[in-house]
């Protein structure tokens, strides 16, 4: 979150990554882990730099080569230390380019498809946002304003199953429970805690005539994070395919996660959004977050 | 009708439809406001991805040996932004 708004919206470090790189964006959890040819480009790359041990986090900005050399390593927010590296890394490269003329394309093989999970055949892919209305107290501090006024991204998957269901009128329980459960949460601050199922004390949703109305009730057993919500939407079907998928979920929010802190104090205005994709946003292709490391689990 | 109110008015009627009606009444408070149209129609324009949005220029691959394949060819180096979660997506 941070780095999109402040990092990669430096003209200079936009510019270059435009026309002097390739740039390649990536969850580190999935890569550092699959046993395939992608994985071990990664870990030849990230391997040379000081975050070499794969049984923990290798987050950071790389850059390398084709060929798999790392030309640099950085961990830090600032836009300009970045810059800097990135430039020296041009002039390395450049040195670097008649070793790196020969190098092929590598052949991607057989995907590790537990790290490579797709969306579900004939089900859908609706993008899903949310922003914190209001609540927040005054800051001047740079970071906290960027994410009081943060968009969050996620992806809901859709079964083929429920796809027909909702043409045939109906919010199979299935489609309502993964809504609640990984999708109704505030990821405006970082990576959120998700609903457990007890955690869901209410949730129901109608269809009639195209017109999706709603509520959910989800809270913790001691009662320091919850939310309470209301969902309003439209779903339209043409020939057995959902066209338009539009719905707003808004309601009260209040409490905080781990990776979640300084939330607006007591309850505050959470709304999430949730709009067909169709394909043209590169994020389009980015599995849920709920569904990381259990794909099965997120889906049923 | 508070929740004092409520036993008050139980106490005084000493009609077991009083309290029925006080559970109605707390199970009615904890639903939420529906969403209005006009509301739906305002938040769904709120929460669009602004056109101008820097980051987003960036044409992002996700698929690190597509970026390799490209990078191979077009001689030039891999950029790779790796973060717990996807960084495009997840927050």
């Amino acid at each position: 979150m941070l780095d999109r708004e402040s990092t990669f919206a430096h003209p200079q470090i936009v510019s270059l990554l435009k026309t002097k790189f390739v740039p390649v964006a990536l969850d580190q959890a999935y890569q550092r882990r699959q046993k395939d040819a992608e994985g071990d480009y990664y870990r030849k790359l990230a391997g040379q730099g000081p975050r070499g041990d794969f049984r923990g986090t290798t987050q950071g900005f790389y850059v390398g080569t084709a060929g798999g050399k790392l030309l640099f390593y950085n961990n830090n927010r600032d836009p300009e230390k970045l810059l800097r590296l990135m430039q020296q890394s041009l002039k390395q490269f450049a040195d670097l380019k008649a070793t790196e003329a020969d190098v092929a394309a590598i052949d991607p093989g057989k995907s590790d498809v537990q790290y490579n999970p797709t969306p579900p055949e004939g089900g859908l892919v609706v993008r899903v946002r949310a922003k914190v209305l209001s609540g927040y107290e005054a800051t001047e501090d740079r970071w906290q304003k960027i994410f009081q006024n943060a968009i969050s991204r996620d992806n809901l998957w859709v079964s083929v199953d429920e796809h027909q269901a909702l043409c045939q009128g109906n919010v199979p329980r299935s489609l309502q429970m993964r809504i609640a459960k990984y999708h109704l949460v505030d990821n405006t601050r970082g990576e959120p805690p998700m609903w457990r199922d007890a955690e869901v004390r209410d949730v129901s949703m109608k269809l009639e005539d195209g017109l999706l109305t709603g509520q959910a009730h989800l809270e913790t057993a001691d009662g320091k994070r919850g939310f309470q919500v209301a969902l309003r939407g439209h779903v339209v079907c043409k020939s057995d395919s959902i066209v338009r998928l539009d719905v707003i979920a808004k309601g009260e929010y209040w409490g905080e996660g781990q990776y979640t802190r300084n939330a607006p104090p007591g309850k505050f205005p959470l709304a999430v959004s949730f709009t067909l994709a169709d394909g043209t946003d590169v994020a389009d292709r980015i599995p849920p977050q709920g569904s990381r490391g259990w794909v099965r689990g997120y889906l049923r | 009708m508070s929740g004092v109110a409520c036993i008050d008015w139980f106490r005084k009627s000493r009609v077991t439809l009083g309290l029925f009606g006080c559970m109605l009444l707390s199970v009615a408070g904890t639903v939420h406001a529906e969403v209005s149209e006009d509301e739906f129609q305002h938040l769904h324009q709120l929460l669009a991805p602004s056109a101008d949005t820097v980051w987003r220029s960036i044409p992002w691959k996700v698929e690190l040996l597509a970026a390799q394949e490209i990078a191979a060819r077009r001689q030039l180096p891999i950029f790779i932004w790796a973060m717990d979660g996807h960084p495009l997506g997840c927050t």
